[in-house]
């Protein structure tokens, strides 16, 4: 006897809906990873790619935390920079006074007055030395909260920051100090080679002047010599700075061209290639239509329908 | 003579009728689960007369010797265990699915990667309070995540647990039902003919819900059966060499023991049974690697925990006071923190002052930190879990694969065919006709030699 379906009747059903379900199902899955615009719904579907996107984005979290300590040491470099600009003009100007004061034809009340002005000096040199950074603590005193210098009644200036400047992970296992302490700008060997700071040079060269006679003349002329080592030392800080800043805003650089082949990589990794969805998505629809109608087909052809007529 | 025209017609058109009754049977069974197409086995009657002569003509007609029940013993067993190895498969997918999504929605991973941020962020600005507070908070929030994957996992291990309970009960009702049945089969079997295929429609009924039985077990665990000559089933779990579960009327109770790891032992009597396939055998495995996973995240917790802490006790607070711990807790679920003070994070070197911005220590716990890369072992553990689904997806659809063909075989040979069915309806039906047409005619005849004798 010839049979019309080589399989029971049940089975030929319970295949034709396994059939369609996972023909239907792999279309869900397409439309999905088009309309969500990612290429996986759950880790399991392919877990290297998973572990790789987590890493990635592991170190896009970190990237932006460095960018931001980067973004610091930037400031706070450029603050330093243009702060010692200022200090070399002040030391500069007390240059020009002392020379002025150096000259025989002075008379006391000049000099005297030359000594005052020296006193401003120092004033402005202790107040720039107490720049506050971005966070409002001591720029040039390490970090802490408060002044790095302290000036006395006397115009004697102390040092009351830290022993090192602040240093900050900038990215890509680099760190950078973000500023140079007091010391390590205004510190300093006098014209008889003891060593001491721009601020008391200049302290003890405004009360010698105001104090007047010829040890005023004689203060002012060795005063030349040891204010000239001030400013070497105050223009070493700042090249050394500069190539900080240089430093940082390069490593910056290497940072964003990190973060944008990552950015590439997680999109080839992680998103949708559209076209080649759209056509899979095209594919699988037709090939779903016509197992529809070939179930419609299949299943119309019953003895049953036929008997009788 | 025509007495015995009419016995043959009358024998005709009543196998006819029977086989016209199970054509039927089988067309209203076409769609039930486990039935097996039957037939009807005819047989012919001849009864010799009692003066054998030569050439003695002496016909009785036809007589239903029984039903044909048309199972294949191979087929069957091959479905069954393809049925049980994917009902194993499916039940790891499912347990091992629950297991990626409580260790992957806990957001651990990232939450570990915003913890380190925070430290690396607090050296810009050492003695910030906020900044400061943004790192308790955000270890708050790491340590919440930890908490949260260990409970998920934990109620993911109850409801394996529960599932495991579940089919062990169900195994032992179904084999309880199915001593019952072969004590049936055993009672009828006076009615066994000498092809086993042939037999009465009670005992058909029986054997299909014996099979239909065995098939509902094995979707819990994979077992081996023989046959009794009675048709009675004995069944050992966890394949041939397994402790006996059913023999003829009798069963063993099928128990299972949570261990302390979490995972299940099953025994039967006192034997030990390891199951390879059903759904049972798939929770077992799905909670074993749930033990792994939730190891690995409580060791990760601990060592986060250790290598803070220790580094906090290399230096000094911002109050000026050596650094305390940070966490308390040494696993998953009893990770939290310490404190909720910022200032208690150690971040200078021992012997600063109070408010010194010296970040030594910070610095220092940072590196510590980035030599335990806590986050790659976070990202290990999802990987491996991710895997584990991956691989276990993969056997499942290979063996889904081949259940269906096995299905579909069985199917083939011993299910209904309603176009069958339809052939063999109109074919009986003729067949009753032309009994009947044998009646009329036998009538006919006998109504021919009343008239000629009367006449």
């Amino acid at each position: 006897m010839t049979t019309i379906s080589s399989t029971s009747t049940a089975s030929f059903y319970t295949s034709a809906s396994e059939q369609l379900s996972s023909l239907q199902a792999e279309v869900n899955a397409v439309d999905n990873s088009i309309s969500t615009g990612s290429q996986y719904t759950s880790a399991s579907q392919d877990p290297e790619a998973a572990a790789q996107m987590r890493m990635l984005q592991l170190q896009d979290s970190e990237a932006s935390a460095d960018k931001a300590s980067s973004n610091l040491a930037s400031t706070n470099l450029g603050l330093a920079d243009s702060t010692m600009t200022s200090m070399i003009n002040d030391i500069n100007e007390a240059t020009q006074l002392t020379n002025q004061a150096a000259t025989g034809t002075l008379t006391d009340t000049q000099r005297a007055s030359i000594g005052t002005q020296i006193a401003q000096i120092q004033q402005n040199l202790v107040s720039l030395a107490n720049t506050h950074d971005a966070n409002g603590n001591a720029l040039f005193g390490g970090g802490v909260s408060g002044n790095a210098y302290t000036l006395s009644a006397s115009g004697t200036a102390t040092y009351v920051g830290a022993a090192t400047s602040q240093t900050v992970p900038i990215g890509g296992g680099q760190s950078v100090q973000v500023s140079l302490t007091g010391p390590e700008i205004l510190g300093m060997t006098d014209v008889n080679g003891n060593q001491t700071d721009v601020i008391n040079t200049l302290g003890a060269l405004s009360t010698a002047l105001k104090a007047g006679g010829s040890a005023a003349q004689t203060a002012a002329s060795s005063a030349l010599t040891s204010l000239q080592n001030g400013l070497d030392a105050v223009t070493t800080a700042q090249t050394v700075i500069g190539s900080r800043e240089s430093w940082v805003s390069l490593n910056a650089q290497n940072q964003t061209a990190a973060t944008t082949a990552r950015a590439t990589e997680e999109s080839q990794i992680g998103d949708t290639d559209v076209s080649t969805a759209a056509i899979k998505l095209q594919d699988l629809t037709t090939a779903l239509q016509a197992s529809q109608a070939c179930f419609v087909r299949l299943s119309s052809l019953s003895l049953f329908s036929e008997l009788g007529n | 003579m025509t007495s015995s025209l009419l016995a043959i017609a009358a024998s005709g058109a009543a196998a006819a009728e029977v086989a016209l009754d199970v054509t039927g049977q089988n067309i209203a069974n076409a769609n039930t689960q486990g039935y097996v197409e039957e037939g009807v086995d005819d047989v012919e009657v001849s009864s010799s007369s009692t003066w054998s002569t030569a050439n003695d003509v002496s016909l009785s007609g036809v007589t239903v010797s029984g039903i044909v029940r048309n199972a294949d013993t191979f087929l069957q067993t091959n479905a069954r265990d393809t049925a049980s190895n994917t009902a194993g498969a499916t039940a790891t997918v499912s347990g091992l699915t629950d297991v990626e999504t409580a260790v992957e929605d806990s957001g651990v991973f990232k939450a570990i990667g915003t913890f380190q941020n925070a430290l690396t962020s607090l050296a810009q600005n050492p003695t910030d309070s906020s900044t400061r507070a943004t790192v308790i908070q955000d270890g708050q929030s790491m340590s919440s995540a930890f908490q949260i994957a260990a409970q998920s996992l934990s109620s993911a291990q109850t409801g394996l647990q529960s599932e495991v309970s579940n089919g062990v009960n169900q195994i032992n009702t179904l084999a309880t039902q199915l001593a019952t049945i072969n004590t049936q089969l055993s009672a009828t079997s006076g009615g066994i003919s000498a092809n086993s295929n042939i037999t009465t429609s009670d005992r058909a009924s029986l054997l299909d819900q014996r099979d239909s039985l065995l098939d509902q077990i094995s979707q819990f665990g994979n077992i081996a059966t023989t046959l009794n000559s009675d048709g009675a089933a004995n069944v050992t779990l966890g394949g041939v060499s397994g402790p006996p579960l059913v023999t003829g009327g009798s069963t063993n109770t099928l128990s299972a023991t949570v261990n302390s790891d979490g995972t299940e032992s099953l025994t039967v009597g006192n034997a030990a049974v390891s199951l390879s396939g059903g759904s049972i055998a798939g929770n077992q495995s799905a909670l074993t690697t749930l033990g792994q996973i939730s190891g690995n995240l409580d060791s990760l917790a601990g060592s986060i925990a250790t290598t803070v802490n220790t580094q906090q006790g290399n230096g000094t607070d911002l109050a000026g006071k050596p650094g305390a711990a940070l966490f308390s807790g040494s696993t998953a679920a009893t990770l939290t923190m310490a404190t909720t003070n910022g200032s208690a994070i150690a971040a200078a070197a021992v012997g600063s002052a109070a408010g010194s911005s010296d970040a030594t220590n910070l610095n220092a716990m940072n590196t510590a930190l980035g030599t335990l890369a806590p986050a790659s072992t976070m990202n290990n553990i999802l990987t491996s879990i991710s895997g584990a689904v991956q691989n276990a997806t993969t056997t499942q659809t290979t063996l889904q694969t081949l259940s269906s063909a096995a299905a579909a075989s069985l199917s083939a040979e011993s299910g209904v065919n309603l176009n069958n069915e339809a052939v063999n309806l109109v074919q009986f039906q003729q067949a009753f006709q032309a009994s009947s047409k044998m009646i009329q005619t036998a009538s006919d005849t006998f109504t021919a030699i009343y008239n000629l004798t009367s006449s």
